[in-house]
Parts: C-alpha cells; structure tokens; sequence
C-alpha cells in the first residue's frame, strides 16, 4: 500500500534530472524533494488516495516545500520587524493566518484578538486530535552534512611569532618563501615579492630574490603577450623584443630613441594619466605629424621606470628628479576638447575655450538627437503592423 | 472592575492552552519529518532553538497538505460518481482512487496556488475553426 511512493521513486528521480530547475530548486535540493514526496504521498494515503500521478505527486510535494518556506520567510519577517532574531510561536501564529487568509478562519474578522487564541491554533488543535499518528516511512537523517574545513593554520596554531605587531595571532601564517619560489602561479609570486617589499627582512631578502624574478617574468610575459594581442608593428620586431625583456632594459636617456621598442597601443586614459617627467623634444618640435611610436615613447618609458621600482637594488629613478615636468596633450584623431575625460590642463585659457566649445557641442548633440529621432519616426511610418 | 479578573483570567487560558498544545506536539510525532522543515526554514531564514515550533509548523503543513488532498479526493470520488450515474455500472466504483493533476489543480485553486494546465495546443490561432467562417 506504500508502494504508491517507494515504486515510483527511481523513475521520479529520473524524470527530476528533466525538469525544469528554478530559483527556489536548486541542484541540491533532490534529496530533501524526494523526502517530502514521501511524506506527502504518506499524508495522501492516509487521507485515502490509493495510487498517484507522477506529476501530481511531485506537484503537491513542490506546494508543499513552498509552504514551509513561505510559512518560515513570514515568520522571520514579523520577527525583525519588531527588532528581534528568533522567530518565537507568536510569529508562526502570524505567518500561519497570512497563509490561512485566502480561505479564511474563524475570528479573522477580530482585530482586537489575541494571537495565542487564534483560530488557526483551534483548527490545528482540532487536526492533530483527529488525526491519525502516522511517522514517517524512514529515518532521515540529518541534513545537509556540514563538511569540516581544514584550518588554514593560523600564526597561532602554527606556532609562530607574527612578523609585526599589525598582524595579529589569529590570522592565516605566511607560506613559506621557498615554496613560493617554485610554484609559477602570479598570484603566490606577486604575494611573495611584496612581502619581501613590505616586512625588508634582510635574511628573507635572498629567498625573495628568485620568487622575485619569477614575478618580473611574469609581467614581462603578460606584457609580451599583451604586445602580441594588440597587433601592433611586425612579428620580427616582437621577437626581438620578447628576446631581450622590454622590462628588464635600461631606461632611454635623453635624446636616445629607440626604434626596437614594439609600439604598444595604449589607450588614451592610461597615456593621459601618466605626468611624463623627460623633456623629449621631439614632441615639441614643429612637426605637425607626430609618429605614434614617438608619441608613446615617453609612456613607454614611464611604464618601465615604473616596473623598475619592484628591483629592490641598484637602480634609482634618475627620471624622477632631475626632468622638469612637462604637461603632454595626446590628441587621438580629431576629437572635440569636450570628449577627452581625462583632460589635464593647468591654464585658464584653454579652460574657457573648453567650456566654449562644450556649448557649441551641446547644440550640435541636440540636432543629432533631433535627426536620429526624425530617422526613427521615419522607420516606424514604415511599419504600421508594429507599435 | 469585574471584567478585569475575568480577561486576565481568560488570557491565562489562552496562554495555558497554547503552550499545553505545544508540549503535547512533542508526543505526537507527524508524518513530515522534523529535518525537512528544519532544511526549508533554514533556507527562509528561520532561527530558532525551540523544538516545538518545528512540530508546530510540521503540523500545519501536514494540515494543509490533507485539506488539499481531501478537496481533491472529493473531487475524484464526485467525478467517479457522475460516471456511475451515467452508465449505472456498480463495477465501476470500485476503482482506485488516483491523485490526479486535474483533482489536484481543482483543489489547489482554491488555495491561491495554480497550476492549471493548457488544455491544447494548436498550430495557429486559426486552427479548429469552420473554414467558412475563417478569413480568407
């Protein structure tokens, strides 16, 4: 007789992989569907069904799941709405008569009624005293099983001494600088070298060195991969530049141009935020066509000077301190003033001529509005089946 | 004045018959086990430590669920009913009573929850209609 929902089950586990997955059933809730289908067909049988319908079945035990969760999701709400928590039965006497209220209960009508007279606790009442005890058909253990994680070993369990007062006990240790050393992944690299720049112990520094090199391998090969990708300038040129690291060369001195540098397309935010410190005067000469390569020289080299700093030795800036700063418009085809927006100017003048043409801007955007919508108007004439 | 005694009285009622009703949950055991309704109202958000709210909602579900299988039951046994009256054969009551998707969505309209079916599906809006009377 219980067969209606042991048989089936196999068959229902099947057809679940089929249907349809929503939000509120997820992968991981077949186990706890499969258990309401029991219970629900349980319940069935007793009020007196003796067989059942695939699809209604796996229907009503869907409707049921819903209800406990909208009985539970109304519950907590009436209990943070008064600033608590836990639900306490008060709640669940609320979230019930919400439930209850399509069909109605007896005292609905009642404002003044008091929830732990309500109805809905009488019809219960009522229920489980004529109710038959049927338990469950299984024992159900308890779910879902919370797996154990690892610690991830704290400075504490470890044993070991934080290395300063800012890192407190209980946080994850630091690996190991010789583990890094041979893993290749960016992230433990780049992890290990500013450690090695932050904490500047001198016995780690050795240790930092190689994970170090490691790091700048993998921007000279992120970058080379980048210069690859834009498609810029000729396979040999890339070649040779991925030969000898771009990285890793010397800074271009003053008056030095370098012709082996494969020209990277950089976009206009990054060449426009970058205050060029060398005074190249190819820039300022009175040559009205400015050759992109010469245009990005000085970029360039900010950017080297730059990853330079991650050597933790030798090299110092040069660039920084002796150059006079020089303020360096890149203008990309024929755009307006208005559409740079990183737009870095110091003088007033040029100001005023900006805010000038953003005037005149705004009057043309206007007619280009103004077509772009008689153009659309046009378009639906065309179409009178459509609205 | 005398009514006073007598609300407070009656609120103790309510109160003692409250909370003798969920003590007795503890005895009665419902057929939805206690770890399904811990799991969906964990997923809603539900904290609490008493164990007699499970119960409490366990019943209520299993309330509902026999209300609606009951409505649909009715259902069925009306619908095998009019068949007997139809061709007055007693055999034919005899027949197991399937929880059916029509019974089931019957009842369950009443309750606010639809899952009514399409009854068919046609090719075109068209199809099925008198072709005199369809627009040519």
């Amino acid at each position: 007789m219980k067969d209606g929902g042991l048989e089936n089950k196999k068959e229902l586990e099947n057809s679940k992989k089929q249907s349809k997955s929503s939000k509120f059933r997820s992968k991981n809730d077949d186990f706890s569907l499969a258990i309401a289908k029991v219970a629900v067909a349980q319940v069935c049988e007793s009020v007196g069904f003796q067989s059942f319908q695939d699809s209604a079945l796996e229907t009503l035990s869907d409707v049921t799941a819903r209800y406990i969760y909208t009985l539970g999701k109304s519950a907590t709400l009436s209990a943070n709405l008064t600033g608590r928590l836990e639900s306490n039965v008060f709640d669940v006497i609320q979230g019930l008569e919400e439930l209850e209220s399509g069909l109605g209960f007896a005292d609905a009508s009642d404002v003044n009624r008091c929830l732990a007279n309500s109805g809905v606790i009488r019809d219960i009442v009522h229920f489980v005293g004529d109710a038959a005890d049927v338990p469950f058909a299984y024992d159900v253990p308890r779910f879902p099983v919370v797996k154990e994680r690892e610690g991830m070993g704290s400075f504490w369990e470890k044993g070991e001494e934080p290395h300063g007062e800012h890192l407190p006990s209980w946080l994850p240790a630091f690996p190991d600088p010789e583990s890094c050393a041979t893993q290749s992944t960016v992230g433990n690299g780049t992890m290990s070298g500013s450690n090695g720049v932050k904490t500047g112990l001198v016995g780690v520094e050795r240790k930092i060195e190689r994970p170090l090199l490691n790091c700048q391998k993998q921007f000279a090969r992120n970058g080379n991969l980048r210069d690859s990708s834009c498609g810029a300038g000729d396979s040999a040129k890339a070649r040779e530049a991925s030969n000898s690291n771009p990285y890793l060369a010397a800074p271009l001195q003053f008056r030095e141009k370098e012709v082996d540098v494969s020209p990277v397309v950089l976009p206009t935010k990054l060449s426009n935020e970058v205050v060029l410190r060398d005074s190249v005067p190819e820039n300022h000469s009175g040559e009205d066509q400015v050759s992109v390569l010469e245009t990005f020289a000085p970029a360039i080299e900010a950017m080297k000077s730059g990853l330079c700093e991650y050597d933790g030795s030798r090299q110092k800036n040069v660039l920084y301190n002796q150059r006079p700063t020089v303020h360096f418009k890149i203008g990309i085809g024929k755009k307006s003033l208005n559409t740079a927006p990183y737009f870095v100017s110091k003088n007033k003048d040029i100001h005023k001529i900006a805010y000038w043409f953003e005037n005149s801007n705004e009057k043309d955007d206007r007619k280009r509005r103004a077509e772009i919508f008689s153009e659309e108007s046009m378009e639906c004439s065309h179409e009178p089946g459509q609205l | 004045m005398s009514h006073n005694p007598q609300s407070s009285d009656g609120k103790h009622d309510d109160d003692s018959t409250l909370s003798d009703f969920l003590a007795s949950l503890m005895d009665y055991t419902p057929t939805i086990p206690d770890e399904l309704v811990e799991q969906y109202l964990a997923k809603s958000g539900f904290q609490c430590p008493d164990v007699r709210l499970i119960r409490l909602v366990a019943v209520a579900t299993q309330k509902f669920v026999a209300e609606v299988a009951s409505d649909a039951l009715q259902h069925c046994k009306a619908r095998q009913d009019a068949v007997v009256k139809d061709k007055r054969d007693k055999q034919q009551r005899d027949k197991r009573l399937i929880l059916t998707m029509d019974d089931l969505s019957k009842s369950l309209r009443e309750y606010g929850v639809n899952v009514k079916h399409q009854e068919y599906f046609a090719d075109s809006p068209s199809t099925g209609i008198d072709p005199a009377s369809r627009e040519e």
